[in-house]
């Protein structure tokens, strides 16, 4: 770009001239002659008012995407599940291994020590007890990753 | 305060009231930018696009982008498939004016202003708007614009040019 564009493009744009560019404004026939017709250009640019958007724009624009919103929201809710159940499901198999191996040494141990029968009735409340917190456990899973959802967004609002 | 970035996030989770910041970051700003472009018409509607588009395309917004220059790159694009297929009606003053509150003298002006950038072509007056009204810097337009550096350079000259043979006559 020579110096003349650069003088120009200055004033086009409005902004202030060094004492270069000046001298250069001066000094220049080209320069001298062009500058009237770049300053009005810029000023009828910058005469250039636009009215205020509407005020009901924003409740417009709103209103036509709240299906789009609704549509992501729904998406949002299956990935964060799916990645939470995924993420739940994978310690499982060494749950139910470490479970399974300590109720047969619990019933080794009281079968020693008690009758048989009651025994087998103590490991099966155990194993019970066992199976319905960790179905409980899983069962909760939706629930908090559904709050944390809530959470993460109500974080990024603020 | 969350970013735009932020915001855009919240928004492909499926935030309204995210969406509801971002609109009121850019209601004038994006709203001027779209009246200058095609000359006042069609603008609610144009706004309106350019938003649900945005809505649309938030799951696929690259976070390392800035917003902003995102969000303009979809108004041009917006706005250049308006200039094609254009409705044939002609602009009328009265009715943008009717909107306007100002003087008389002022009313002529921008009358003019708008006369001069319609005289451009689709890529210089969108060159010239971000330039002149948004004080994009040429990096930042060569992004929204979708063209080099040097392009923008050239639109920027070329209009120019023009503006000022038009202002000689």
């Amino acid at each position: 770009m020579s110096e003349c564009d650069e003088v120009l493009a200055r004033l086009f744009l409005r902004r202030p001239l060094d004492a270069g560019a000046a001298a250069h404004l001066s000094a220049c026939p080209r320069c001298s002659s062009e500058q009237r017709h770049v300053r009005r250009v810029a000023e009828a640019l910058a005469s250039h008012d636009v009215p205020p958007p509407a005020s009901t724009l924003s409740a417009r624009v709103l209103g036509a995407a709240a299906p789009l919103l609704a549509r992501h929201a729904r998406r949002a809710a299956w990935r964060t599940l799916a990645r939470a159940l995924a993420a739940a499901l994978v310690p499982l198999p060494l749950i139910v291994f470490l479970d399974f191996y300590l109720v047969r040494a619990m019933y080794g141990v009281l079968e020693a020590l008690l009758p048989r029968a009651l025994s087998l009735y103590v490991v099966f409340n155990y194993a019970a007890t066992l199976t319905l917190l960790l179905a409980l456990t899983y069962g909760m899973i939706p629930i908090v990753a559904e709050r944390q959802m809530r959470l993460r967004r109500e974080e990024s609002r603020a | 305060m969350a970013t735009d970035e932020d915001l855009i996030g919240a928004v492909a989770t499926g935030d309204g009231r995210a969406l509801e910041e971002l609109c009121r970051r850019y209601e004038r700003g994006l709203h001027q930018f779209i009246f200058r472009h095609t000359g006042g018409r069609d603008v609610d509607d144009l706004y309106q696009e350019t938003w649900l588009r945005v809505v649309r395309a938030a799951r696929r917004f690259d976070r390392r982008r800035r917003f902003s220059t995102w969000l303009f790159q979809i108004a041009v694009n917006l706005c250049r498939d308006w200039h094609r297929r254009r409705p044939p009606e002609p602009v009328d003053p009265a009715d943008i004016e009717a909107t306007r509150e100002g003087t008389a003298a002022a009313a002529d002006a921008a009358l003019d202003a708008r006369r001069l950038l319609a005289a451009l072509p689709e890529p210089q007056r969108s060159a010239v708007i971000l330039r002149y009204y948004h004080d994009l810097g040429e990096e930042e337009m060569a992004e929204v614009l979708g063209c080099p550096r040097g392009t923008v350079k050239s639109r920027l000259h070329h209009a120019m040019a023009r503006l000022t043979q038009m202002a000689r006559q």
